[in-house]
């Protein structure tokens, strides 16, 4: 298939070509051609992608999505979970292991990483640090990194177990892994419902206090400090978290992290009536906190933005609050969110943490927009005006808070592994 | 004629002064009816009311079914002391179910917060709120409040201890947002750990030496230790906080003043409250059980106008 981008800004920070105007050729999936803009021909093209406003970067990758597949497959799976991202403008993606049955085992890997494979998103398997990531007995992880499994992590579910966190950082450097942790001490959230604060006194639900993210970040850069290897923090969502792992960057310690597109949308006073699709974990904080998350991606403590997709059916959320599951599904709105309510980032900046820093971390290659290169693009724009409607919605399920809301910029096209989407 | 500005009576945050004052004056109509021989008034003929009750509860049902009653409405109940999602249907599916048998006006009593607030998302009847889990107890604040006029005269200017688990409390959050829109003080007491964190932000005081609590007030509105409602523990024993957070007689006579005591029931006597304390002429508890019944009248007839 050939495929022309006609005149689009081309983003790629450290590339000459960064803040340009080409057009770019591409055929069979292979970058063929870079001309100044307007130069190349529209006739032989299969396909022709243009707009005044239109930017290319690298493609964008979500390091952390649900697919419910298997187990959960009427909330989503692997075909919708690739369309909702291709819609996020995302090419590739890295699941979480939460799944029924956990991902542990390296047939499990395979599983996700063939089922449906021809397709322009590419997905990426994590593993279980732990058997049905009950914290206790580490799943073989050297094995299930042959397989493929790109990183190590329960998930939704903090590695708790002190012991077993350090087994893990040492373990895993046997074939340099990456451990990625949800920092939240359960027993100080337990039964909570919403960020802990003066909207929750008032709405009667007990809370999830700051201090529980805050405290397994401190333990575990302590412990990381001892056993050495690396760790990611994903969706910190603190002022005090943000500070904990600027700290450690400065000593030098292999440590990055990544938020929620939608953290920075809400504070805890959106939940005043009691609307289950803003119930998600971590919660919704305060404004100093967001203010925090902002200022931690402009000075690059804060490496990625994640979707956090969670995907839920409407039994899961048409509920009495405490009784409704935590979670949005988020690979549609992600890159909308952030481009909407941001007043500090550039685009190089943006594309740094949807698609530069999270191959990094991931030890993914970085594609470069240059002739002969692979094709792993995504097309955007950060003008386009759209409102999220619940008719294209490409998820299987509809728990997000953002429907009906218009965003500004949008992703328009993903082109990978030779196919656009 | 005045009416509500709301449609149900979720919490008393929503509600106006005006409201409240609207309802009070509406209670004490009804309060002179119920000292009649005649105790019965026509004016919710034809109305259907269903009392919800998925958490245990005497004195508010009877309280609410009496007032319907008094109101001449048409009364059904329903109770589970295990929440409906239990047995396998949604809360909604239940509610639905009673309204599809044309009912009105649904009372409710629930363990989760704002689940009344859910309802009133999804249905047309109008709403009661008898409790939402640890939220808010709305006819009850609503209740004590008037008791205090009664008692009191006013209730503004005045200062009102509160005194207990004020971290599972729905009558302490009530209390405080009816108090304080009536323009009384409020201060909270109890352990450390029952009282929430950030309460200070609602403009009350915050006080931990129960005798320190009861000099500084003209009320003290003592809640029940709720035990079943403590999904982790709070304080190390009910021996420790009886000594140390419980009200006797003997504590009371020892302030230099005369307080009224109030408590929303059920008394868990000997822990918050001695017999002596709650059975002196300190306590005005049966009042407040009296005066249930007026208010909650009140609340219904309002509502049925809107």
């Amino acid at each position: 298939m050939k495929i022309l981008i006609r005149s689009a800004e081309i983003i790629a920070p450290n590339s000459q070509l960064n803040g340009q105007r080409r057009d770019i050729w591409i055929e069979n999936g292979i970058i063929k051609n870079i001309a100044n803009a307007g130069e190349l021909p529209t006739t032989e093209a299969h396909r022709v992608y243009k707009d005044e406003a239109l930017k290319v970067s690298a493609g964008w990758v979500d390091m952390r999505a649900l697919a419910k597949d298997p187990g959960l497959e009427h909330q989503e799976d692997l075909y919708t979970v690739r369309d909702a991202a291709a819609a996020g403008g995302f090419t590739e993606i890295a699941l979480l292991p939460n799944t029924h049955p956990f991902t542990q085992t390296k047939e499990s890997i395979i599983y996700a990483k063939t089922k449906g494979n021809t397709h322009a998103v590419t997905v990426h398997p994590m593993a279980g640090v732990t058997i049905d990531g009950k914290g206790k007995d580490l799943t073989e992880m050297i094995d299930l990194h042959m397989a493929g499994a790109i990183a190590f992590t329960d998930g939704i579910k903090p590695v708790w177990h002190s012991d077993i966190l350090v087994k893990t950082l040492q373990y895993l450097q046997t074939f340099n892994g990456l451990l990625i942790n949800r920092p939240e001490d359960t027993l100080l959230t337990q039964f909570g419902n919403m960020h802990e604060g003066i909207t929750s006194t008032m709405l009667g639900l007990k809370g999830i206090p700051a201090i529980a993210e805050e405290m397994m970040i401190a333990r575990d850069l302590r412990f990381l400090e001892y056993a050495g290897g690396k760790i990611h923090f994903s969706t910190i969502s603190t002022a005090k978290a943000v500070q904990l792992i600027r700290q450690a960057k400065h000593k030098g310690l292999k440590v990055s992290c990544d938020i929620a597109a939608h953290q920075i949308a809400f504070d805890d006073t959106a939940l005043l009536e009691f609307d289950t699709n803003l119930k998600v974990n971590p919660p919704f904080r305060s404004q100093a906190d967001i203010a925090a998350l902002w200022e931690g991606l402009a000075d690059n403590t804060i490496d990625a933005i994640v979707s956090d997709h969670n995907p839920l059916d409407i039994e899961s959320k048409k509920l009495e609050f405490d009784l409704a599951e935590f979670g949005i599904t988020g690979l549609e709105t992600a890159f909308a969110l952030i481009n909407t309510y941001n007043k500090i980032l550039s685009v190089s900046d943006m594309v740094e943490k949807l698609a530069i820093r999270p191959r990094q971390i991931l030890q993914l290659p970085v594609p470069a927009i240059e002739e002969g290169q692979v094709a792993n693009l995504t097309l955007f724009s950060t003008e386009l005006e759209w409102t999220y409607l619940e008719k294209n919605i490409r998820s299987k399920s509809l728990n997000s808070p953002f429907i009906g809301q218009t965003f500004k910029g949008k992703p328009l096209a993903i082109i990978n592994n030779g196919k656009i989407a | 004629m005045q009416q509500l500005s709301v449609k149900h009576l979720l919490g008393i945050k929503g509600l106006t002064r005006a409201d409240i004052e609207l309802i009070f004056e509406t209670a004490d109509t009804f309060k002179e009816v119920l000292n009649r021989p005649i105790k019965k008034v026509p004016s919710l003929r034809d109305i259907t009311v269903a009392n919800v009750f998925f958490e245990n509860s005497t004195r508010t049902r009877l309280s609410f079914e009496l007032a319907q009653k008094r109101l001449s409405a048409d009364v059904i109940n329903f109770s589970s002391s295990s929440s409906s999602v239990k047995k396998g249907e949604t809360l909604l599916d239940t509610v639905n179910n009673i309204l599809a048998m044309k009912v009105d006006m649904i009372v409710m009593r629930h363990s989760s917060p704002g689940s009344p607030h859910f309802l009133a998302k999804h249905i047309k009847a109008n709403i009661v709120n008898a409790g939402d889990g640890t939220h808010e107890h709305p006819t009850q604040a609503l209740l004590d409040a008037f008791s205090i006029r009664e008692e009191h005269g006013e209730v503004a200017g005045k200062k009102v201890a509160i005194i207990g688990d004020i971290l599972h409390s729905r009558v302490a959050l009530s209390n405080i947002f009816a108090l304080q829109l009536l323009g009384a003080e409020v201060m909270v007491c109890g352990p450390i750990t029952l009282l929430p964190k950030y309460i200070k932000e609602l403009g009350v005081k915050v006080e931990l030496d129960v005798r320190k609590a009861l000099q500084w007030c003209d009320v003290a509105n003592v809640l029940r230790i709720q035990l079943e409602r403590q999904q982790i523990k709070y304080f190390p024993s009910l021996r420790e906080y009886s000594l140390y957070y419980g009200i006797n007689k003997k504590l009371l006579d020892s302030l230099d003043k005369k307080i009224t005591v109030m408590h929303p029931g059920p008394i868990n006597r000997g822990v918050e409250l001695s017999s002596d304390a709650a059975d002196s002429d300190h306590s005005i508890i049966l009042n407040q059980v009296e005066n249930g019944v007026a208010i909650r009248m009140a609340v219904m007839y309002l509502l049925a106008q809107n």
